[in-house]
């Protein structure tokens, strides 16, 4: 029964860093489609949204499993707990990459070059940067790696106010573009809420290491 | 162990019980009759006396007892009986015990009642006037006794019962206690029982083989590891579901882990999709292999599934960075494109012309420029055939060449006398500095290099410009400069025109003919000789490159 349940925990572990590596793939692709201006990937991130979709369905088949069969107590129960919250966060970052190719899609090359002027590029590198992070900590069950993605989420959410003050000022000047700069905005804005989703997944990861949640005592 | 004692003991009580009621009820059932007959037999002569002085009175007289009295007469009739009416009883006469007593004057015989239970024993005496006696005893059967006994045997068995398990325990444990706490990685030193010796020793013999199997597989195991660890290669190998059994340092390093927790799973050392692709397959039993690339270098991935009875046990991967090959493939395939295209470029000229010509499109007059033209263009397929050549054996020569003492100055001198004529015609001043300077080295090599540079620099020369060949001797080695005044390299492109077939425009390679071999087989002599080259150009204003051949190592 023991080494059922040691399996059925071990298959969770797999299929949660296979998913975490899939929205990786997906949000990084999301943004080379972005910036190389490559459209080729948009239907390669679809699919990988999709796949997102799907590993979420049965990770949590997987956890109900293992909640009903097993009665798991004390820090499996934590483990469980807490991967049913991690794959929704996994989850919205798929649906972010998706949404971001969907835009880009859209978009003429000119209109991408656009984003060149702002920052998006070095904020785009800064939450893929904390998505690999969050799932390196879950991977590593790495403590300090998920308390530093936890801190980061200020710098993105910095960058996202200074490329909101930038395009303010775009669209002053050159007001013919200002639906390409909504756009870009709604990028930028993505990219916040994937640095947001990563955050989670660190919290998720040091609940279920230390049985505390970092928005319990600190807000 | 307890069971088995108890059943034991058990039995051994029952069997005991049931022997020991046996022999004693036959025992006293025997006794018993014994005595009673005896006392029969007294009762009997005390009656015969007093009856034959006082009569049938007597008889009458005597209390009811266990004794059953009857008086026969001499024909058998009854005359008397203690227990039943004489009217209703049958004549007598040929009864065994009386037929006896009336032939010898006692007789005796027993009789048991049909249901075994009782038993009837008989004593006849004969009196004196002829008349017969006869006392009779009825008395419980040994097995009626037996019967009456059965509660209370029951009770004993019962006692037996709850005596043999208290034993069995107490037996058992007190045989047990030894065995406990024998030791067994020393089995040889316990005292126990005898009959456990064999058994010990077995023990301590086979403890011994196991300790030095144990050993040699250690042993092996470490140098397994040593061997492993020291692998440049990347050697992982996994059971069958995926669990890290053993990672060397190589894997460890190409992975960029630390370390690696036991019975980790495999795709938490590395989740690229790629990786994740080969592992599966190879657990669902199919030989892959992919290339990953992870901080600019590039990984060669092997993975094999390791297959008993056609079942998948384990997956053994091979990791190599392959970089360096890698790269050289790439130049590989460049180098081949860029050999047949510029090969081809001239022999397409010449095939034109020729094929101008043998359809008779050419006037006579113009026979001698289309000549000239395919004479041309001939002349350049050889001199970048001879460049090539010149390349593949500076390629494969690396190391097998004889080095003999050169002065570079008389080589110098040797190349400018080859390009005199060619400076001329460009109107390029060449300027010759040189000192006596000896190094070891390849004489035909080191010319080619010092030729390709000038011709270089007067080749990519403005007209009227001028050119300077410097060969310098310092204490620790030996500079050959070459300094031109021409068009100069454009800075993006100055790492890149030491490349085979690398020409800064191609545009220009029409106006200018080369091979674009040139800079690459003074690189590739260079190393041969263990210099470095270095280089200055401004774009426009000329180049410099400088060969420094070391002497130290002399």
């Amino acid at each position: 029964m023991r080494t059922r349940f040691d399996e059925q925990l071990e298959q969770l572990h797999v299929e949660l860093i296979t998913m975490g590596a899939l929205c990786e793939e997906a949000i990084t692709l999301a943004l080379k489609s972005l910036f190389d201006r490559d459209r080729s990937l948009v239907p390669v991130v679809l699919e990988k949204d999709g796949e997102i979709d799907r590993k979420e369905r049965d990770i949590e088949a997987l956890c109900m499993r293992l909640l009903l069969q097993q009665q798991p107590v004390a820090r499996d129960l934590r483990t469980i707990s807490s991967a049913l919250k991690m794959i929704s966060d996994m989850e919205r970052i798929g649906d972010q990459a998706a949404d971001i190719v969907e835009l880009t899609d859209q978009m003429h090359d000119k209109q991408l070059e656009m984003s060149s002027s702002l920052h998006i590029r070095s904020m785009s590198e800064e939450a893929v940067k904390m998505v690999i992070q969050s799932v390196d900590s879950f991977v590593k069950a790495d403590l300090e790696l998920a308390h530093s993605v936890i801190a980061y989420d200020d710098v993105v959410d910095n960058l996202f106010s200074k490329i909101r003050g930038e395009i303010i000022e775009q669209i002053a000047t050159d007001g013919t573009n200002g639906e390409v700069y909504i756009d870009l905005l709604m990028i930028a804005k993505y990219l916040e809420r994937v640095a947001d989703h990563a955050t989670n997944i660190a919290e998720w990861v040091e609940y279920s290491i230390t049985g505390i949640h970092g928005e319990m005592d600190g807000e | 162990m307890t069971k088995r004692i108890f059943r034991a003991i058990f039995n051994v009580s029952l069997l005991i019980l049931i022997a020991s009621t046996f022999i004693l009820v036959a025992f006293v059932g025997d006794y018993n009759s014994d005595r009673t007959k005896e006392a029969m037999h007294a009762d009997a002569v005390y009656i015969a006396k007093a009856m034959e002085t006082e009569g049938i009175s007597y008889l009458e007289q005597l209390p009811k007892q266990n004794q059953r009295i009857t008086w026969i007469d001499t024909d058998g009739t009854v005359l008397y009986d203690s227990y039943v009416d004489v009217s209703q009883m049958e004549n007598h006469g040929e009864r065994e015990e009386v037929v006896e007593a009336l032939n010898t004057g006692r007789g005796e015989s027993t009789r048991h009642s049909t249901t075994l239970a009782e038993k009837t024993e008989n004593y006849a005496i004969k009196l004196s006037d002829g008349t017969i006696l006869r006392l009779s005893v009825t008395s419980l059967s040994a097995l009626s006794i037996f019967l009456s006994m059965t509660q209370l045997l029951a009770l004993v068995l019962v006692i037996a019962l709850i005596l043999a398990g208290f034993l069995a325990s107490k037996t058992s444990k007190s045989i047990v206690k030894p065995l406990e706490n024998v030791d067994l990685e020393h089995p040889e030193q316990a005292e126990i029982y005898d009959e456990m010796a064999p058994f010990l020793r077995r023990i301590a013999v086979q403890n011994k083989l196991i300790n030095k199997q144990m050993q040699d597989r250690q042993r092996r195991q470490r140098e397994f590891e040593t061997i492993t660890e020291n692998m440049q290669e990347g050697l992982l190998v996994l059971d069958a579901r995926g669990e890290v059994l053993s990672c060397n340092k190589g894997a460890r390093r190409l992975l960029g882990v630390d370390r690696v927790p036991e019975k980790e799973n495999v795709f938490a050392l590395n989740r690229t999709e790629g990786f994740r692709r080969c592992i599966t397959a190879a657990l669902a039993g199919s030989h892959e292999e992919v290339t990953m690339e992870s901080d600019g270098r590039s990984y060669q991935l092997l993975a094999n599934p390791v297959t008993e009875d056609s079942l998948v046990a384990g997956v053994v991967l091979l990791l190599f960075d392959n970089t360096e090959k890698a790269d050289r493939e790439k130049l590989r395939r460049e180098f081949t494109a860029n050999v047949s295209h510029e090969l081809k470029t001239p022999l397409t000229s010449i095939s034109g012309f020729a094929e101008i010509m043998k359809n008779g499109m050419v006037k006579a007059e113009d026979v001698p420029r289309f000549a000239n033209n395919i004479y041309e263009e001939a002349q350049r397929l050889i001199s970048m055939v001879q460049d090539i050549i010149q390349l593949s054996r500076l390629d494969e020569a690396q190391e097998n060449v004889e080095k003999t003492d050169v002065d570079v100055a008389l080589i110098a001198e040797t190349v400018a006398k080859r390009l005199e004529t060619q400076a001329a015609q460009k109107k390029i001043k060449f300027h010759l500095e040189t000192e006596t300077a000896v190094l070891s080295g390849v004489p035909h090599v080191l010319e080619e290099m010092i030729y390709n540079l000038c011709d270089n620099a007067i080749r990519y020369n403005k007209d009227n410009g001028s050119v300077t060949l410097k060969v310098e001797k310092h204490p620790d080695d030996i500079t050959v400069t070459v300094a031109d005044t021409g068009i100069g390299i454009p800075y993006g492109e100055q790492e890149r025109v030491f490349e085979r077939f690398y020409r800064v425009s191609r545009s220009r390679s029409k106006d200018v003919d080369g091979t674009g071999l040139g800079l690459s087989i003074v690189k590739h002599g260079a190393m041969l000789h263990n210099a470095t080259i270095s280089m200055d150009s401004e774009p426009g204003k000329g180049t410099e490159i400088r060969l420094i051949f070391s002497l130290a190592e002399k």
